[in-house]
């Protein structure tokens, strides 16, 4: 069997399921993984590759890129907003409580003006494509979103198992990542190198931090090879020496990042980081505190925002979203749970994700005790029924969930990359995309016509 | 007001060599419409570079890294501060409306605040604080070594004993289960040879002291070193290293004189 990219005329049919066999062989001996802790174990886990491709229209790509990079620039003003002035409070639009309960908020982040007032220049924004053909947007991830690099490397490795696939298509080339990532971090680079701080190996995205290194030219680095000294970082170098650092791209989160600052036990950070970064000597990307800004809760906020600091109406729309806070809304929810998906807004990663359709009537019962009881704990989202996408299994083709990361890079300019990490639901029952949740991924194609 | 004469050092003294010794102090009295210091030093032994920030809460904030092996570190501070407590402090964050780690109040704790919220008829914050300061006095009583600087309001409480920083976190969970505003304060007050720790709540418009472990009303007498929402935010010394170490010493003076 083999697929061709729908709407092309000039495309040939690229990848065949032999070649998805290779690829997969391939991306087990380049160490694609990721790990995830179960029972207090740690496991690395191949990240299953799916031949078929996500095809994206251009023209349908033009209007999730504008979308997209509206979206982040309101999250943007928005993150700035609540660690300065807070006038999206002051002025009614966003109540207090739901940014400064989030546990993302850091008030030890106030007043902080990062390089180029940027906060997430990374942005991971999941969406899902409705039966109607309308994208909605799922979450948005604003901290550390990872997987960039899985579509790259499968590019990369379909290239290799299937040469000229690409030649004469109109499939936009993915392999500008790089440049992008490292054009955002040379424009907030304090002067001085770039690195990406991982906590090593036994992280669940080890393999993305080397490879990302690696294609930006970036230095991977660890805690125990950076000091922070008169307020500047610094990685010691092998003579005994010291070079700056003027950006760190740190895959590590807020709660760990500078035992001095934040967890004092934690063993992965680096002291007095953020007084580092406080004096504007070096740029951390994505910026602590941005939890606040991609907390459940606030999502529902996100297009009041866009029409609050842009002045424009939302591209894109957000699921249709109920916040049990809210008295009328609540009452829906409890009135319509056994339809709804109900989302913990501490949890992430697939975690703390119900649907009411799987309960049976005591576990509603006692559900709705728990909203009654802590209704900022919660939101409740309709089930979109989104567009089933084909996967191979064991040779067979058949319909999976599916939902898109795409990846907004914000430097000088906002950008979306053309390309983005697709995840599949290998169950036919669940909704649950997550890696972590045993998911599996495509390769997602943007074409430029 | 009052013009105050202090001074306080601290001795830190491990069992064996360190190195890559990052530490944070905040030491530096903080300037304020109440408080401002007319003469300030500081000295910390060994030698080393240091640089200083201010963070969220308005704290000064000492930083400083020793990289070669060293057994000590030392710290000290002197100066003169003009205290005037009437004169309103407005630095106002929402972060000090709600609950953290140390003060989030348990079952126990919840129950405290219930009754004696009940029995309080007093519409006035700062008025209402004095009512639970005053209530919290005949449960508590001070004692040094039955809790630790990782104590939590909740804990202390059941313990109905404990420090100057336990008092002050009961105070804070009370008063944010009460709806006010507060944080914590660490400082040096007069006839006290250590840091103190105290309260301080937002009435609406500004800043008042409480002292619950004396159980009394700031005065002219309480020089403020540091604020934040607990303990956590005001740690005068916290610091990172490396070594074989296994124990560390710390021996801390203070004076607080009227001049």
């Amino acid at each position: 069997m083999t697929i061709a990219a729908a709407g092309s005329k000039r495309s040939e049919p690229v990848v065949t399921v032999a070649d998805a066999g290779e690829i997969n062989d391939l991306l087990r001996r380049y160490g694609v993984k990721f790990g995830i802790y179960k029972n207090g174990q740690f496991k690395e886990q191949l990240f299953p590759f799916d031949p078929i491709p996500r095809i994206i229209g251009a023209e349908d790509f033009s209007r999730i890129e504008r979308g997209l990079i509206q979206r982040v620039r309101a999250l943007n003003k928005f993150l700035f907003d609540i660690y300065h002035e807070k006038n999206i409070i002051s002025d009614g639009i966003v109540p207090e409580d739901f940014v400064y309960i989030s546990s993302g908020y850091l008030p030890q982040c106030e007043g902080i003006s990062p390089p180029n007032g940027i906060y997430s220049h990374i942005s991971g924004i999941d969406l899902v494509q409705g039966k109607d053909g309308e994208w909605y947007i799922l979450e948005d991830n604003l901290r550390i979103p990872s997987g960039a690099s899985y579509p790259l490397i499968a590019r990369e490795l379909t290239r290799a198992a299937s040469p000229g696939a690409f030649t004469g298509s109109d499939i936009i080339d993915n392999r500008d990542y790089a440049a992008l990532l490292r054009e955002t971090m040379d424009y907030v680079n304090c002067g001085g190198i770039n690195a990406i701080l991982t906590p090593g190996r036994y992280n669940a995205a080890y393999f993305e931090h080397s490879y990302l290194a690696e294609l930006t030219g970036a230095a991977l680095v660890q805690n125990d090879e950076l000091f922070v000294e008169d307020n500047i970082l610094y990685q010691k170098t092998y003579s005994g020496d010291k070079t700056k650092i003027g950006a760190l791209y740190r895959r590590i989160s807020d709660e760990y990042l500078d035992p001095l600052t934040f967890e004092p036990s934690s063993l992965i950070g680096i002291p007095n980081l953020m007084e580092a970064y406080r004096s504007g000597n070096v740029a951390v990307i994505n910026a602590p505190g941005n939890g606040a800004a991609d907390d459940k809760g606030i999502y529902y906020f996100v297009p009041k925002m866009i029409s609050y600091y842009l002045s424009e109406e939302p591209v894109l729309k957000n699921a249709p979203t109920y916040l049990p806070y809210y008295e009328q809304d609540r009452e829906y929810v409890l009135d319509n749970l056994s339809r709804l998906v109900i989302k913990d807004v501490a949890e992430a990663g697939g975690y703390g994700v119900v649907f009411g359709r799987d309960l049976d009537a005591s576990a509603l019962a006692a559900f709705r005790d728990t909203i009654i009881k802590e209704p900022r704990r919660f939101i409740a989202q309709e089930v979109i029924d989104f567009m089933d996408l084909p996967i191979i299994e064991n040779g067979n083709e058949v319909m999976r969930k599916a939902d898109l990361r795409a990846f907004v890079l914000s430097g000088k300019t906002t950008r979306v990359w053309a390309s983005g990490l697709t995840r599949f639901s290998r169950d036919p029952d669940s909704f649950v995309v997550n890696s972590s949740q045993g998911g599996g991924f495509k390769d997602t194609w943007v074409l430029s016509r | 007001m009052k013009r105050l004469k202090f001074s306080f050092s601290t001795k830190l003294t491990f069992d064996n060599y360190v190195h890559d010794h990052s530490f944070a102090l905040r030491f530096t009295p903080i300037e304020s419409p109440a408080q401002h210091l007319s003469a300030f030093e500081a000295d910390i032994s060994p030698f080393v570079s240091v640089k200083n920030t201010s963070d969220a809460f308005g704290n000064t904030v000492t930083c400083g890294f020793i990289r070669k092996e060293h057994r000590f570190l030392d710290f000290e501070i002197a100066g003169i501060a003009q205290v005037d407590c009437t004169v309103p402090k407005t630095d106002f964050m929402p972060c000090y409306r709600y609950q953290t780690a140390y003060t989030k109040p348990d079952a126990a704790l919840r129950e405290f605040y219930r009754f004696t919220a009940e029995d309080c008829t007093f519409t006035d914050p700062f008025e209402r604080g004095m009512y639970f300061s005053d209530k919290l006095s005949g449960h508590m009583r001070y004692e040094k070594g039955v809790t630790n600087t990782k104590t939590t309001a909740a804990e202390s409480f059941a313990l109905k004993a404990g420090v100057c920083q336990d008092h002050a976190h009961i105070l804070l969970s009370l008063l944010r289960m009460d709806n006010i505003p507060c944080r914590y304060a660490a400082g040096l007050a007069c006839c006290d040879g250590e840091t103190h720790g105290w309260t301080e709540l937002w009435d609406g418009t500004r800043w008042r002291g409480i002292d619950p472990a004396n159980n009394c009303p700031v005065t002219d007498d309480y020089i403020v070193l540091s604020q934040g929402r607990d303990f956590s935010d005001c740690a005068i010394d916290r610091g990172v290293m490396f070594g074989q170490y296994t124990n560390q010493l710390q021996l801390i003076t203070s004076s607080v004189m009227q001049i």
